[in-house]
């Protein structure tokens, strides 16, 4: 019965949706990095608004062509490389080559992102890869330099001083900056080096707009600073320093990457905080954290099988042994 | 006034304002009913009529041996126009018994009986004889449930009409709230049960002080008043929320003494009990944000959902979408012939606006449909699982144990279709299991 020339939407139930999306979630990432992003750019002004663009429009034009040569629909509007745009250029110092941190967009959003298969597939966060891969690919790197070192921009002076991470001003025990400074507002290092406050901000934000749960920030800091004090280091300038809140905020809870349940998101959590000191410790500040993260992505689905919960009824199935054999399970009456 | 509740599960919009406070009426009848033999869970009925037979209202036209079954009865006075297999509200063709509809209707002659003098055997052959299913959907033949295995200290009564837009049990607690009292006693007293409970949303305040007055001061009997949150109605999650029992994965409510019946069923069991009438007519909500004019109407069973939707005034501008059943685990429907069944509770008519995005993407992990599937399974695994067809690992995350209640699906920001997975899912590990034994 073609009734009236009807047309009728037809689809599997439910009929309802959250107003949730992934575009809305990762336009609240980006909205949650402007505080830090404009502090970076306070401090370093066309540096950082230089780098920043460069990133972007290296993921957005990476994830364009990649998609396009893999014949799949352009999947821009989910915001996700802007994200990974926006991340890779905050980790980097303000006098980075375009280049550089072009080439680690490039390998972030196409390699470690679209060649595994796109947004949801992918096993390690796509920024951290782009920015470790220019450690673990010195040689391409600098043969990149030799290149490209004409067409570097004159964007004005930086100051050396400020150059140096506060890490490395740790290590050597001279003009560390106050804590106060580093908790408010210090330009060294990376650009997501310029201000606590300002990631934190962002930290709260996302917590607020339930994007992020507390278990992986919480476990990961808490762990950070109790590490440091066993190695008898300052346990506050290692939480504050280096890069620890980027990741606790913004990196190690990539919904991607890290575990699914709250009992696996504190095991994930704390062990990239343990992580994070041995590298310090162990190898200079370069890079701890991105690199702590990383090789705790790799766990994930280990982590996630272990901490498999029972499902609803079994606890209680285990408590009572005498149960007679059931018949199908039926609905509401 | 302490408000009871599950785990996990989700705050859904109510969308009943739309028909909460419209009183049950009744629509003309349609030309021709079209009714079901196999609409219930259990072995199918076969038909008792031919066509050219004429049929009273409340005569039985189909009927099984089968013990899990429930007979079929003619709705209406009329003729038999064809025995055969007529589209279905899921999307299948089921064997079916037309009627065309007499233009005048004899009235039934009900035997009135006085229920209290009824024992357990009666009340159950009653039911059974009246063809009574679960109507919140399941359709469970209502005499099985009455006949449980074990021993029952719990008889709840589900009220809660957790699915947003639904408001035919909200008005049948207010309008019949005697017949529903009554009824749930005899069902009660079927499982020989020594508790009678009501489990109600708080968002039906008028209800719960209307149950509260009747039942006031007495023992053995209580109104739990429970939290608005999809899917209270779930069994599992409304005994756990009432009595803090949990059914184990595979199990039945009786295998923790509990016995849980919906208001409307409860309301033709006491007509079954008092009068001998069959399930021959039920309430319904028709509404929605595209209903020109929502209401609660008492159909005949067969009724073509084209007839009500057209004496409900249609669409009051361009159609999107009709459910039939609620939004949350109700059927979209290509065409209006399919009919009403003992099971329907609503029919839903969606503006375009309403209609949601069927476009997915992967699962980006973000752990919402974990954090609130009330059955705490896995259902991310278990969509990317059957997505890429390792139905083994989409049983090891849980595949067989989600009841379809679509919470997961309702917060996925990337919009996964996890409910169809997960039946496609079922279907092939049950085959997989078959294959192994
Ligand atoms: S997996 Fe099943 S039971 Fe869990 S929320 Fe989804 S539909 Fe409901
Ligand atoms: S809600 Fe959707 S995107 Fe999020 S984990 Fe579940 S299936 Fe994946």
């Amino acid at each position: 019965m073609a009734d009236k020339n009807l047309t009728l939407a037809i689809s599997s139930s439910p009929h309802l949706r959250s107003p949730d999306t992934v575009s809305n979630a990762m336009r609240d990432v980006l909205l949650a990095l402007l505080p830090i992003t404009l502090v970076s750019i306070y401090f370093f002004k066309l540096h950082a608004v230089f780098l920043i663009l460069v990133c972007l429009a290296a993921a957005a034009l990476t994830e364009l062509l990649f998609r396009k040569v893999m014949n799949k629909p352009s999947s821009l509007d989910d915001g996700s490389a802007l994200v990974t745009g926006l991340l890779v250029a905050l980790c980097f110092g303000p006098s980075t080559a375009w280049w550089t941190a072009a080439l680690c967009t490039f390998i972030g959003v196409g390699i470690a992102k679209e060649l595994m298969g796109g947004l949801g597939w992918n096993r390690f966060n796509p920024a951290l890869f782009g920015r470790v891969s220019v450690i673990l690919l010195v040689p391409i790197f600098s043969y990149l330099s030799s290149i490209f070192v004409s067409m570097r921009p004159y964007l004005g002076e930086i100051d050396m001083v400020t150059q140096a991470t506060p890490l490395a001003l740790l290590k050597q025990g001279v003009g560390m900056p106050g804590l106060f400074d580093l908790f408010l507002a210090f330009p060294g290092g990376a650009l997501a080096e310029t201000s606590a406050l300002a990631l934190i901000l962002g930290g709260i934000y996302l917590f607020y707009k339930e994007h992020i749960t507390w278990e992986i920030p919480v476990s990961m800091i808490v762990a950070v600073f109790v590490v440091a004090l066993i190695f008898g280091q300052n346990p506050l300038y290692h939480v504050l320093a280096g890069g620890v809140l980027l990741g606790a905020f913004f990196m190690a809870t990539d919904w991607v990457t890290s575990p699914i349940t709250s009992k696996g998101k504190l095991i994930f959590g704390a062990a990239i905080g343990i992580l994070v000191i041995v590298f310090r410790v162990g190898l200079g500040p370069t890079e701890g954290t991105a690199f702590s993260i990383l090789i705790m992505n790799a766990f994930v689905p280990y982590i996630d099988r272990v901490t498999k919960r029972p499902k609803f009824g079994e606890v209680a199935a285990s408590q009572s042994a005498s149960v007679s054999a059931g018949r199908p399970v039926s609905k509401t009456s | 006034m302490t408000v009871k509740t599950f785990s996990q599960g989700v705050f859904l919009p109510h969308y009943k304002e739309f028909s909460e406070k419209k009183s049950i009426t009744t629509i003309p009848l349609p030309k021709e009913v079209v009714i079901p033999l196999h609409q219930h869970t259990g072995a199918p009925c076969r038909a008792l009529v031919k066509p050219g037979d004429e049929v009273k209202a409340g005569q039985r036209i189909g009927e099984s041996d089968a013990f899990v079954s429930a007979y079929v009865h003619a709705s209406v006075d009329g003729k038999v126009t064809a025995v055969e297999p007529r589209p279905y509200f899921t999307g299948t063709n089921v064997e079916s018994v037309v009627i065309e509809v007499d233009a005048k209707q004899g009235k039934p002659a009900w035997q009135e009986r006085d229920t209290s003098k009824l024992s357990i055997d009666e009340i159950r052959a009653a039911i059974k004889d009246a063809g009574i299913v679960g109507m919140g959907g399941a359709a469970f033949p209502t005499h099985v449930k009455l006949s449980p295995p074990k021993p029952i200290d719990a008889f709840i009564v589900n009220a809660c009409e957790c699915e947003p837009f639904l408001t035919c049990d909200h008005r049948m607690m207010l309008e019949m709230t005697d017949m529903l009292l009554e009824g749930a006693r005899l069902a009660q007293k079927a499982v020989s049960a020594p508790k009678l409970i009501f489990g109600v949303e708080t968002n039906k305040p008028d209800a719960i002080q209307a149950l509260n007055s009747k039942i006031a001061g007495e023992a053995g009997v209580e109104l739990v008043a429970l939290d608005v949150k999809y899917p209270q109605g779930s069994e599992k999650q409304l005994i756990k929320a009432v009595l803090d029992r949990e059914v184990p994965p595979g199990k039945l409510p009786f295998d923790v003494g509990v016995v849980v019946q919906n208001v409307a069923t409860c309301i033709a069991v006491y007509e079954a009990c008092r009068y001998g009438k069959p399930s021959i007519e039920r309430v319904l909500t028709v509404t929605g944000d595209g209903a020109a004019k929502p209401q609660n109407v008492l159909v005949k069973m067969g009724t073509p959902i084209g007839h009500i939707i057209e004496q409900c005034g249609g669409f009051k501008g361009e159609a999107g979408k009709v459910i039939m059943g609620g939004p949350m685990t109700g059927w979209a429907q290509s065409r209006l012939d399919t009919s009403i069944v003992k099971g329907s509770s609503g029919i839903l008519l969606f503006s375009p606006a309403m209609v949601a995005e069927t476009e997915h993407k992967a699962c980006v992990r973000c752990g919402k449909c974990v954090d609130h599937c009330p059955m705490f399974l896995y259902p991310n695994y278990i969509s990317t699982y059957a997505e890429t067809g390792r139905f083994d690992l989409a049983d090891e995350w849980g595949a067989m144990d989600c009841f379809e209640c679509g919470v997961c699906v309702y917060v996925c920001p990337s919009n996964r279709p996890i409910v169809q997975f997960v039946r496609e899912a079922k279907k092939q590990i049950a085959a997989a299991r078959a294959a192994r034994n």
